[in-house]
């Protein structure tokens, strides 16, 4: 599947209009999208092939030395003089604001003209394939246990075809990512819901591994239906990498957002280069620092992908920025500029966001637990970037008292705990260290 | 949009389609302090199309997008497409909705209105409530949005509906010589009304200053806690998702029609209906994705179960007569409690919450608190690093409703629900 076609056809308009909205700002940008998302999906009764949300269309970005000025649109097509004076038209302030906007740094246009490709295995698959996989794992699920009221199984692959466009540079990116999510509605004591989700640029690979989910996420369903609630209390807690992934995401991916230390948001701000974290945490967040759902090569600013070290053996070390935090702190941008579509304001968001291995083992972990739980899969969380607090949900659990019977891992403990269990970490910054001192992190 | 149409009429594999736009003209102002930061304008067109395919018995369907860019031969090869995949496809029968014209405007006073002049002016009443020393509102983003939705179908649909609404987000903040703290306001309406807005803002104010000085209680307790519309809504959400025609459907209904949510509840009884138009609601709407007009239904009557409700197909699919269409709002009925009443003996009134979480299957309901005000029989006074936790049926069966009601988003409904005692660490 190659870089689309589309955008390539409208990569001379794109510098015609940089050319031709150059006569107004010193620093103008085109990003054209193009995502072509498919959803395949099966339940007991129902199934769909059809176009997922995706995306095609254009933002200009514009700055003349104070504030940045963005128009999306659909099409660049026609005369540009003519396109150029309806944005000029559309983005202009009310006067009494004129007086009152920011002064950047001045905006990096280094010279580069490259066309990054990323192969996917997803034209190897026709629909018939794909949803007669999906079908194949729903009367799978179905089969294994009469207390399965209904199955789903929905495989989402998309790909990414992006064109950058200023002055001095042309950038492309073409990739593919796609999820799998097995899920069960399965009555018993009461009725609970399972679920596996998986995701690869390789559509082989998720479906091996949703092959590999039926039984385990029956098994799952079958003990929710008899897990009881975790008593509200103060625990010291083993979390999965579902959780872990959240609690990097929520606490020093969003906590270390440069967009918001602009505006004051982040005590992350005050804290470089101090202790934030155990002095075995190593953080990472960057497009290019591993490969997984969040893997391209330039973002939304047309910045190269980074691989950002957050944390180093416990001192925070660096934020993550989009081209607007960074012209205004006077720092580099490191890669992080992301908007949900076109039609979106371009801020500074993580992307793979991750915790180094360390060299614990989880049963040495598990014996380090006096009365405890180990936590599993999230579905929610929420940062507090200015008051260092965060939410995070985990679905369900095992719980252990060291004196009675350890944790047992993988799940499978008759005490399976039924979520969501609130976990709230509040307050942990460079004075009180000493309480993340005691993380450890598995292999 | 003609031509996509005479398209599809064209193509004799199709047994029906459907085609839906949304034109959205936007402007948005992103302030960074009291600077303006960034200036946005949109002006696009989504268009989706859904294609029908009657085949050996069944009904299959399948959507693409059009962008208004692409070339006739590009649509073309996309129904092909679409007809092929709709083939593959093999769902119970059903029909679509037919025969209604509509063209219908939401009421706002924003229509005539400048958006860059409006835009400038709701700035103004956000920032006339900054005044107090200390405080400061550190960021400030203001949606203008000009929605036009519009749905056509093969038998004889054609309905549309304009939309002007505005959202704003603000930061308000409070920073004293010993730490800074914020608050988290979204801010949303279709009439524009000034005094309204700097007066919610300096609501928000008042309690990020009551933030800094807010404590953390001594926990573990167990109290009553009052919720606010934010909440109420969230928690009206989730019941109502749990009663759609879909999830019925699906099996993920852990409810069903007869089942009396509040037994042997010594609470107000609850009545929920689902309705089309709230007024100032953004989330109004006469008509649905499919184009079915949306008919008002009461979910819960008195906290039992009397209908569910939700777009055509499923609704079909479970034998009612008259679907009610998929819609956006929830309208509970107050309570005969007053909010000064409700706060008369010891309670915790939760201002901000990281976001409540509700599981209908494991019966939880629970989140974050960070700024709550506790009275303890004697004072009141702010509160914060606290987590409530407590199940849902609970909350149910002794839950009071305010007289006082009001509308926040979708929600339309008492002002404060009160669940009897939860546990706070």
């Amino acid at each position: 599947m190659p870089f689309s076609a589309y955008l390539e056809s409208k990569r001379a308009d794109c510098a015609a209009l940089v050319q031709a909205l150059g006569q107004h700002f010193p620093y103008v940008s085109i990003l054209g999208t193009d995502v072509r998302a498919t959803t395949i999906r099966a339940d007991k009764r129902t199934s769909a092939v059809q176009e997922g949300s995706g995306e095609c269309g254009f933002v200009v970005k514009m700055n003349d030395g104070r504030a940045f000025f963005e128009y999306s649109l659909d099409d660049i097509s026609g005369d540009k003089q003519a396109l150029a004076k309806t944005i000029l038209e559309a983005v202009k302030t009310d006067p009494a604001l004129e007086s009152s906007m920011i002064a950047p740094g001045p905006i990096g246009d280094d010279p580069m003209e490259k066309d990054f490709v990323r192969e996917t295995d997803f034209a190897g698959y026709s629909d018939e394939e794909l949803l007669g996989v999906c079908k194949e794992l729903v009367e799978e699920l179905s089969r294994k246990d009469e207390r399965v009221l209904n199955a789903l199984c929905i495989l989402q692959p998309f790909v990414v075809s992006k064109i950058f466009v200023t002055k001095n540079r042309q950038l492309t990116q073409h990739y593919g990512w796609a999820n799998g999510h097995l899920i069960v509605m399965y009555g018993g004591e009461k009725l609970v819901q399972a679920r596996r989700t998986e995701g690869s640029d390789k559509l082989s690979e998720i479906i091996e591994k949703l092959k590999a989910g039926v039984d385990p996420v029956i098994d799952l369903a079958e003990h929710l239906t008899h897990a009881t609630p975790i008593e509200p209390g103060v625990y010291d807690v083993i979390t999965d990498a579902s959780i872990t992934g959240l609690i990097a995401h929520e606490a020093f991916g969003h906590g270390v957002e440069m967009d918001q230390f602009v505006k004051d948001r982040a005590m992350a701000k005050h804290c470089m280069g101090q202790y934030v974290a155990s002095p075995i945490a190593n953080m990472h967040d960057g497009a290019a620092a591993t490969h997984s759902v969040a893997s391209y090569f330039f973002d939304d600013d047309g910045v190269l992908a980074h691989d950002t070290q957050i944390i180093q053996n416990g001192i925070l070390r660096s934020g993550l920025s989009d081209l607007a935090s960074a012209a205004q702190l006077g720092t580099a941008p490191t890669g992080n500029g992301r908007r949900d579509s076109y039609k979106r304001k371009a801020y500074a968001r993580m992307t793979n966001t991750f915790f180094e291995p360390g060299t614990d083992k989880l049963e040495d972990m598990i014996a380090s637990v006096r009365h405890g739980y180990m936590l599993f899969e999230t579905n929610n969380g929420m940062e507090d970037p200015k008051n260092w607090q965060i939410q995070c949900t985990a679905e369900y659990g095992n719980r252990g008292r060291q004196a009675d019977r350890p944790l047992r891992v993988p799940r499978g403990d008759e005490r399976l705990c039924a979520g969501p269990a609130q976990i709230h970490l509040h307050g942990f910054g460079p004075w009180q260290g000493d309480r993340l001192r005691h993380v450890r992190q598995g292999v | 949009m003609m031509n996509i149409q005479t398209l599809l009429e064209n193509n004799r594999e199709i047994s029906d389609w459907r085609l839906s736009q949304e034109a959205t003209q936007s402007y948005e102002l992103f302030f960074v302090h009291r600077q303006l930061e960034t200036v946005r304008a949109t002006d696009t067109l989504d268009t989706r199309v859904t294609v029908y395919v009657d085949h050996d018995g069944a009904r299959g369907d399948s959507s693409f997008s059009v962008s208004p860019a692409m070339a006739e031969r590009d649509v073309e090869e996309k129904i092909v497409s679409a007809v092929r995949r709709a083939r593959l496809v093999s769902n119970p029968p059903y029909t679509l909705p037919e025969s209604g014209a509509l063209e219908a405007q939401l009421p706002t006073n924003m229509k005539d209105m400048d958006m860059k002049t409006l835009g400038r002016q709701i700035a103004e009443a956000v920032f006339a409530a900054d005044t107090e020393e200390g405080a400061s509102i550190n960021a400030c983003e203001i949606f203008l949005y000009r929605d036009t939705a519009r749905v056509l179908n093969s038998r004889g649909i054609d309905k549309s509906q304009v939309t002007h609404r505005v959202m704003i987000e603000a930061i308000p903040t409070f920073t004293d010589d010993k730490q800074s703290v914020e608050l988290y306001e979204d801010y949303r309406f279709t009439v524009f009304e000034p005094e309204k807005i700097t007066a919610e803002i300096a609501r928000k104010m008042a309690e990020v200053r009551d933030r800094v000085r807010a404590v953390k209680p001594k926990t573990p307790l167990k109290t009553r806690v009052l919720l606010r519309p934010h909440e109420i809504s969230e928690l009206i959400d989730t019941l109502a998702w749990s009663l759609n025609y879909a999830t019925v459907y699906s099996h993920a209904n852990p409810f069903k029609i007869g089942d009396d949510l509040q037994k042997d509840g010594n609470g107000d009884k609850m009545t929920l209906t689902m309705k089309a138009v709230v007024e100032g609601s953004e989330q109004s709407a006469f008509f649905d994705g499919d184009g079915t007009a949306l008919k008002n239904t009461c979910l819960v009557d008195g906290g039992v179960v009397k209908n569910y409700y939700g777009a055509s197909r499923f609704g079909q699919y479970l034998k009612v007569e008259q679907p009610s269409g998929d819609m956006n709002c929830a309208s509970l009925l107050p309570g005969t409690l007053a909010q000064k009443d409700m706060k008369n003996a010891p309670c915790l009134e939760c201002a901000s919450l990281s976001g409540l979480q509700v599981d209908l299957y494991n019966d939880y309901i629970g989140g974050e608190i960070r700024l709550a005000y506790y009275f303890d029989g004697e004072k009141t006074y702010p509160v914060t690093g606290i987590t409530m936790s407590g199940k849902l049926s609970d909350a149910l069966r002794g839950m009071r409703l305010s007289s006082e009601t009001t509308v926040q988003g979708a929600y339309e409904g008492p002002a404060l629900m009160m669940i009897p005692e939860i546990n706070v660490l």
